[in-house]
Parts: C-alpha cells; sequence; structure tokens
C-alpha cells in the first residue's frame, strides 16, 4: 500500500512539473486553487494511458470554453477542493479508485463537473465524425480514445444532437474569440477598423471555414438540428452568433434595427451555409461570391431605405408648405 | 481583493444561505462582454441574473420611450399653449433618461422590446389624445403614467436591494434618480389641476391599467 502510493506520487510530481509551462499561462489571472485544480485535472489526462494525443492542445477554444464553464462551477466547488489538494496522488482517471474516492461528494474529483467530461468526450468525439458521422457511434470511438468504456454514451440523452450542438458552441466561442481578438487589435491601434460590410463578410466566411473539415457530413448535421427538440438549441446558438458578430462589428442600437440588422444577418448566413454544401468549387469561391452578393444586396436596402425616409420627409414638408400657402391665400390664417 | 470578499462571503454563507453567495462567487466572465472598466450594471455572475438584469433594464428602456412619445403627443396638440413650456421641460428630463438607457442597453447587450413600434404609437396616440381633453386631461395622464413608473421603479429597487444592494450599487443610483424625477412629475401634474378633469378617477385607473399591461408585456417581449 505504502508502495503503491509512492509510486503514484512519483509519477503525479512528474506530471505536475511538466504542467508548470501548461497552466502557466492560464493560471496568471485565476485564484490559486482553481489553477491547481486545472493542473490536477491535466495530472490525471498525463497518468492515463497512451490516449494524450486525443486531447487537441491547439483547440485554445475549447479549453476556453471549458475554462469559462469550469471557472463558473469551479468556484462553488474551489473551497471543496482546497481540502482534497493535498492528495493529488489519489485522482486517478475514471477507474473506479474506490479507495480515495470521496464518496461524500457528488462528482469525483479528478472531473470538477459532468458537463466538462461530457464536453472532452465530445470533443474527443469529432475527429472521428468525418469516418462515423454525426452519431453515437462517434462519440463512443471518442470516449474510447479518452480511456473510457464505449457505455458512457449513455450519458448523451440526446445522442448525435448533443455532438451537433457541441460542435456549433465550440466553432461559436472560436470566433468570438477572433472577433475580440481582432477588436482588441483595432483598440490598440495595431489595426484599421473594417467597415461593416468587409467585417460581417470576414466574419461569416471565418466562421463557414470552419465547417470545411465536417462538410461531407453536415447536411446529416443539418438535419439533425432540424429534430424538434434540437430546434430551441439551434436557434439559440444562431441568435447569439448572429449578435456577436454584429455587437464586434460595432452595432449599439436600441430600437427596431437590432431586429431588423439581425434578421438580414441569420438570412446570409443561412442561405450561404446552404450554397456552400453544394458548393464544388476550389477553397469554395462560389460560396464566397455569393456571399459578398448577398451582403451587398442587404447594404443596397439600407441605403435605399434610408434615400426612401429622407424623400418621404422633404414629400412630407413639401405638401405642409403647399397646405401653409393655401390657407394663406385663403384667407384662413388670418386672426379676426 | 476580490479572494478576500469571496473567503469573507463563504464564511457567511453558513448562516445566511447558498443563494446569496452563488450569485457573488463566480463572477468572472468574458472580458468581452463589458469592455469599460466602469460601469453602471456589474457584469453578470450567471445567466439567471443576466436574465433578470435583461428585464429589468428592457422595460425601463421601454417605459421611458413610452413616456417620451406620450410627451410628444401632448406638445404636439398643446405645444403653443400657456403649457407648453412645463411640457417641454418634463419632455426634456425625460430624453435624458432615455438616452441613458439607451446607453446602458447597448454597453450590456440588452435587447430592446420588439414592441417599440408600439409604443411608439401608443405613446403618442395616449398623450395627444389627453391633450385634447386640455389642460387637466393631459395633467391627468402625466399623473397617471408617472405614478405606474414610479410604483414600478419602486419594485425594481425593492428587488435590486433585497438580492444584494452592494452589488448594484449604481444600478440603484440610477434608478433612483429616475423615480425621484418622476415622482417629481407626478407632483407637477399635480399642482396644474390634474385633478379637476371630470372623470379623473376612470382616466387615471384606466391609464394605470394600460401602463401595467405594457409593463408586463414589455419584460417578456
Amino acid at each position: 500500500m505504502n508502495m503503491a502510493a509512492l509510486l503514484r506520487g512519483l509519477r503525479a510530481g512528474r506530471a505536475l512539473r511538466g504542467l508548470a509551462g501548461v497552466v502557466a499561462a492560464p493560471a496568471a489571472t485565476k485564484p490559486q486553487c482553481s489553477s491547481l485544480s486545472r493542473g490536477f485535472h491535466r495530472a490525471t489526462l498525463r497518468l492515463q494511458d497512451d490516449s494524450k494525443s486525443d486531447k487537441p492542445p491547439s483547440s485554445s477554444s475549447t479549453t476556453y470554453h471549458e475554462h469559462y464553464q469550469a471557472h463558473s462551477a469551479e468556484q462553488d466547488t474551489a473551497a471543496a477542493h482546497e481540502d482534497s489538494t493535498s492528495d493529488p496522488a489519489a485522482d486517478q482517471a475514471s477507474r473506479p479508485n474506490t479507495s480515495y474516492q470521496d464518496q461524500g461528494g457528488e462528482q469525483g474529483e479528478e472531473y470538477e463537473t459532468e458537463e466538462q467530461l461530457q464536453a472532452r468526450i465530445l470533443t474527443a468525439a469529432l475527429e472521428f465524425v468525418p469516418q462515423h458521422g454525426w452519431s453515437m457511434e462517434a462519440i463512443a470511438i471518442g470516449a474510447e480514445t479518452l480511456g473510457l468504456s464505449s457505455a458512457s454514451t449513455g450519458m448523451f440523452y440526446n445522442g448525435a444532437g448533443d455532438l451537433v450542438l457541441h460542435f456549433l458552441a465550440q466553432c461559436n466561442s472560436q470566433l468570438t474569440d477572433i472577433l475580440a481578438e481582432q477588436h482588441n487589435q483595432v483598440q490598440l491601434g495595431q489595426a484599421e477598423r473594417k467597415k461593416t460590410a468587409d467585417f460581417l463578410r470576414d466574419a461569416v466566411e471565418t466562421r463557414l471555414r470552419m465547417l470545411i473539415p465536417y462538410i461531407e457530413s453536415w447536411p446529416q448535421a443539418m438535419s439533425i438540428l432540424l429534430l424538434p427538440h434540437n430546434i430551441p438549441d439551434s436557434l439559440k446558438h444562431l441568435s447569439t452568433l448572429v449578435d456577436d458578430i454584429w455587437y464586434y462589428a460595432g452595432d449599439r442600437s436600441t430600437d427596431m434595427n437590432w431586429y431588423t440588422k439581425r434578421a438580414a444577418l441569420t438570412g446570409i448566413y443561412n442561405t450561404t451555409e446552404l450554397v456552400m454544401l453544394q458548393d464544388s468549387s476550389p477553397d469554395f469561391r462560389d460560396t464566397w461570391n455569393f456571399l459578398d452578393n448577398r451582403i451587398q444586396d442587404v447594404v443596397q436596402m439600407a441605403t435605399t431605405a434610408k434615400q426612401m425616409q429622407s424623400t418621404g420627409e422633404t414629400v412630407v414638408q413639401g405638401f405642409m408648405g403647399a397646405a401653409i400657402t393655401l390657407k394663406n391665400l385663403t384667407g384662413l390664417n388670418q386672426r379676426r | 481583493m476580490h479572494r478576500a470578499a469571496h473567503t469573507a462571503l463563504y464564511d457567511w454563507s453558513n448562516i445566511l444561505g447558498p443563494a446569496m453567495i452563488r450569485q457573488c462567487l463566480k463572477c468572472r466572465v468574458p472580458p468581452q462582454l463589458s469592455s469599460r472598466a466602469y460601469s453602471v450594471v456589474p457584469t453578470p455572475c450567471d445567466s439567471e441574473e443576466k436574465e433578470m438584469l435583461d428585464r429589468m433594464l428592457r422595460v425601463d428602456h421601454a417605459g421611458e420611450y413610452g413616456a417620451n412619445r406620450i410627451y410628444a403627443g401632448q406638445m404636439a396638440v398643446l405645444g403653443r399653449t400657456s403649457t407648453g413650456p412645463l411640457i417641454q421641460e418634463m419632455w426634456d428630463q425625460e430624453k435624458h433618461h432615455l438616452s441613458k438607457f439607451n446607453e446602458i442597453l447597448a454597453e450590456n447587450r440588452v435587447r430592446p422590446t420588439a414592441l417599440l413600434p408600439l409604443w411608439n404609437i401608443a405613446g403618442f396616440l395616449l398623450g395627444a389624445s389627453s391633450a385634447l381633453l386640455g389642460k387637466e386631461g393631459a395633467m391627468a395622464c402625466t399623473v397617471a403614467v408617472e405614478e405606474s413608473i414610479s410604483e414600478h421603479y419602486n419594485s425594481q429597487i425593492r428587488a435590486l436591494m433585497e438580492r444584494d444592494p452592494e452589488r448594484y450599487t449604481e444600478l440603484l443610483q440610477v434608478i433612483k434618480e429616475f423615480r425621484d424625477d418622476e415622482l417629481e412629475h407626478h407632483d407637477t401634474g399635480l399642482e396644474h389641476d390634474a385633478e379637476k378633469i371630470p372623470g379623473y378617477w376612470l382616466i387615471k385607473n384606466a391609464i394605470q391599467l394600460g401602463c401595467k399591461a405594457a409593463i408586463y408585456v414589455s419584460q417578456r417581449v
């Protein structure tokens, strides 16, 4: 028993030292305990078998997303974790390690929440989507690459829908990161402010390009999203996407423009997505041309609407002038 | 400093219950949600709080917008009479309120109510038709509307105070200031013969009922 604990401690120690660089950057802005628990989180991954390659280190948005999720959940359990940080060696992965498992707590100490576990499985499953489609199979294989049994797919009540929605959320948060970064660049004066039409075009193009690796199976994903129980969630993702794009494009309207702008962008995005599915030109050139044209249409409509409004105002003024002239001529304006 | 506050709150949690603490312990959101260091509305901790704040700001914005339109309607009819300057003055204050809320909404990415065109027309019609009843009618309408709005602001202040007065200090300040302005308008209306109109009780209650319905709907749509 002592030897086993000692060995585990040594392994954990080695893993932790290796982690110093990995967690240093994000840890800078967080309280100490949550960075420690994230450290242990990663330690448990290292301690697992050979499945290190499955966690894509470059998907900064996933970690950001998880970090954001983790952070909100972690603060609750932060205090609880403070007690458990003294025993890192006990944190094995999913293998039922009954001797150190905290029987009282509903969460295992290696995973902060079930949501995070689900997110990790789904992210791993995305790799297998081109081959197996958006299905429970892909999720099962993804779970297996993380060292979990494929029966853990039982966690996903919505099945393939969960996978698609997770992908949507991931893409959207990636886009938000990119837009925020560009925004910062502009604030710092390192980049020029783009014109609205260009900004919209670039944002939609960036977002649609994230579909390219999955473009073959995307029709299947879209049909999954159209299932009645998935519609509210997919609409919510779409609306946050469009809202984010407009926010970073500089829209700060608080009247009906808020609605018309978002409706227009939703139309542009959806139609361009559909065109992309049918597009076979090199690097989807036709799709981007289509996108350009649609955005020009909207800009044109907005300009026309403004022109009509000012024309209307002028016409009304003309009428008022004519009416007053008539009243003067007929003497109705004089007071007796 | 954050951490000290968090641990202090956590110590009190055993006494005050988890709900209050839950609100403040997870206070970190992606910085891009609010780019200003100082903001009247605190960055929401979770989606529940965001929704609550959204509703409040949405209906406040709709209310000020409607009040603007009511005064515009009254001015359109009574603008050239002796009550004109008085109504203009109240209208200017409402314009100031509206611009403040526009600012807050834009900053916090709150969706404005979809019924704005409706409140546009309805407000103008209400103001114009009450002004057609004469100066007393306009004042009666002012009294009714301002009373509704003040009550509404008061209930919001109560709600915020119940949740966490310190967290919402600036927002409470803004709402209190606006509520005091509205009460002032209410008193001005009373001073200028609002009660002299025949059927005052009926008009007042009808308008207040309409206001309550408008507030209810604007919170949700």
